[in-house]
Parts: structure tokens; C-alpha cells; sequence
């Protein structure tokens, strides 16, 4: 898989956490998971345009992904939250190299998104610290 | 994928031939008649004086020696790296209170600084000396400094964006990293 294809598997993948997600939080936490899922499904959109001018074949999406642990609660919807914003942005940050131009934007728009959304998770989750120094980097 | 510094890129590698075509040398060759087994014995020895580091990269005795060494396009970001960091070296000296809060942002900018500097080939960097800047004079008001940090932190994520959107291909991943890491930086200052 290309760099935007794997991009695209973690978009795809992103999508289908914050369903179990979002019915775990409440009020404003909520709306942001609201909003998250919607940014993700406007990156996929665009992901999916981008794969098919390039004449490849976007992997499609998966009828359930597994999640890396259950959420039961809110801690566990937070923490998976965090969990999802780092992985899509690890795939994000891997597109980098093997794009340039207008896909490269594209990937870096996706990395800095998610960093973003990384960090309010943190912040909401009472996660510290909020930031860290190479979003998207593998430990 | 590696997260490896390159070699440092061929403008910067040790040329020694020049000597070779000096005038000096020249003049010394027609008077003196030193032979070519002589002159050759010179470069090898000027050779073997050169760090090993300095041997690997390929091209090195075929460069022009009049091109000028291109300048570094990390350096601005290392510079940029190192004036955010001094930025809140100053308002943490004035607002103590604020530690907890920025020290985690200022340490970052400081492992940009180094991991900029180690792509790019040069020393590490130290801390550039900090300008008193209008913000340590205040020390009153907290909202304008962390105000002015978001500004500097907006406009070195649109460096760090530019520098990206432009770089090479391996340095691609590290500069989208950093802008990545200022936007939540002003995040966190919001």
C-alpha cells in the first residue's frame, strides 16, 4: 500500500472508533466527537478522490475493525479517542515521504489535524502532558 | 521507514584539491621542479588528515571547488526552533508560576533545535542568547504573554508548513512533525 492508501485504511478505521466512542461521552466531549468523526470523514472523502485520480484502487472500507481494548466507559471512550487521533497521525506523517505538491499538503493537513485533536483528548482525558514533540513519530 | 540524518549534502563536504591548483603552489612547482610523485605523496598525506567522516560520501574529488557551499535550508528552522524556545525561557523566568504549563512547550522546541541540527549536519545548538524582549518587562500581564507565545507559535507553524510542503522527501516527516507540534502548541495557549 502507498503512503495515502495506508492514510486512508487508518481514516477508514478512525471512522468506525468514534461510533463507539461518541455514545460513551456526553455534552461537550461529545460534540467533539461529533466533530472528529465528521473531519475524519471529510479526509477519507478527499482521500478517496485523490487515490482514484491517481488511478489506484482505495482499500475499501472494513465491515468492523477490532478495537485495541473495550470501551466501556467514558475513561476508556477518552483513551481510545487519544489512542486513534496518534495512529491516524502516525499515518499521516508516513504519507509525507512519498508525496509531494498538493498530496503532501493534503497529508500534512491530516497530521496536523490530528495532533490537534490528539491533544484536546489529552487535555480532556486529564492526560499529562498534553503535547508531545514529534506527533505522529513511532516511540 | 528510518529516521536517519542523510550525509551532510555535498556543498558541505571537505574538498581538498584546491590547494593543488593554487598559484602559490604553481610557482613553487616551475621553480623548485618538485616532481609529481611528490606532489601526490602531499595529498596523501593531506588526505589522511581528514577526519573519516568526511571520506564517505561519493563526489568529493570532483567537485567545482569555486561552487559556494549552498546554504543550509534547515537553518532558518533551527533559528526559528531556538527564538521560540528563548521566548519562553523568558516568560517562565518572569512568571515562575507558569513552569508546569510551558516547560513541556519549551523542551520541544529544544528537541526540534537538536534533531533540525543533527539533520542538517551541524553542531548542536545551543540556547541563542535571549533578547530582553517587551514581554519580560511586563511581567504583570500574563493574557499578553501567553497571547504574543500563540502568535510566535502560529507563524513558526507556517514556517515549519512551507519548509514541508518544500523539503526533500526524507526530511518530509521531521518538518511536518514540527509544524504538527506547534499547532498544538497553540492549542494549548488558547
Amino acid at each position: 500500500m502507498t503512503g495515502l492508501a495506508t492514510a486512508l485504511a487508518a481514516e477508514h478505521a478512525a471512522i468506525f472508533a468514534y461510533g463507539a466512542i461518541g455514545v460513551r461521552l456526553t455534552g461537550a466531549e461529545q460534540q467533539e466527537a461529533r466533530a472528529a468523526e465528521e473531519a475524519h470523514r471529510a479526509r477519507r472523502d478527499a482521500l478517496v478522490v485523490a487515490l482514484a485520480t491517481d488511478g489506484d484502487s482505495p482499500p475499501p472500507t472494513e465491515p468492523g475493525y477490532a478495537l485495541p481494548f473495550p470501551v466501556t466507559d467514558r475513561a476508556s471512550a477518552l483513551r481510545l479517542a487519544v489512542h486513534i487521533e496518534e495512529r491516524t497521525a502516525a499515518a499521516w506523517r508516513a504519507a509525507l515521504r512519498e508525496t509531494t505538491g498538493d498530496q503532501r499538503a493534503q497529508a500534512l493537513d491530516g497530521l496536523i489535524d490530528c495532533a490537534v485533536r490528539a491533544t484536546r483528548w489529552r487535555r480532556f482525558a486529564g492526560l499529562t502532558p498534553v503535547t508531545v514533540p514529534f506527533p505522529g513519530r513511532p516511540d | 521507514m528510518s529516521d536517519h540524518p542523510p550525509l551532510p549534502p555535498r556543498g558541505r563536504r571537505i574538498v581538498f584539491t584546491s590547494p593543488v591548483r593554487s598559484r602559490k603552489l604553481t610557482s613553487t612547482w616551475s621553480r623548485r621542479k618538485i616532481d609529481r610523485r611528490h606532489l601526490l605523496r602531499g595529498a596523501v598525506v593531506t588526505a589522511m588528515a581528514v577526519p573519516a567522516a568526511a571520506l564517505t560520501g561519493c563526489g568529493l574529488l570532483t567537485r567545482e571547488p569555486d561552487t559556494p557551499p549552498s546554504p543550509d535550508p534547515l537553518a532558518p528552522l533551527i533559528a526559528g526552533a531556538l527564538d521560540l524556545a528563548a521566548r519562553y525561557e523568558a516568560v517562565i523566568a518572569a512568571h515562575p508560576e507558569l513552569t508546569s504549563r510551558l516547560e513541556p512547550l519549551l523542551r520541544a522546541h529544544r528537541e526540534h533545535a537538536a534533531e533540525l541540527a543533527r539533520w542538517s549536519g551541524t553542531a548542536t545548538p545551543t540556547a541563542s542568547p535571549v533578547t530582553p524582549s517587551p514581554a519580560a518587562s511586563t511581567p504583570g500581564d500574563v493574557r499578553t504573554l501567553l497571547a504574543e507565545l500563540r502568535e510566535a507559535e502560529r507563524a513558526g507553524q507556517q514556517a515549519a508548513v512551507e519548509a514541508c510542503r518544500a523539503a526533500p522527501a526524507h526530511q518530509a516527516a521531521l518538518l511536518g512533525s514540527i509544524a504538527a507540534a506547534r499547532a498544538t502548541h497553540v492549542e494549548v495557549l488558547a
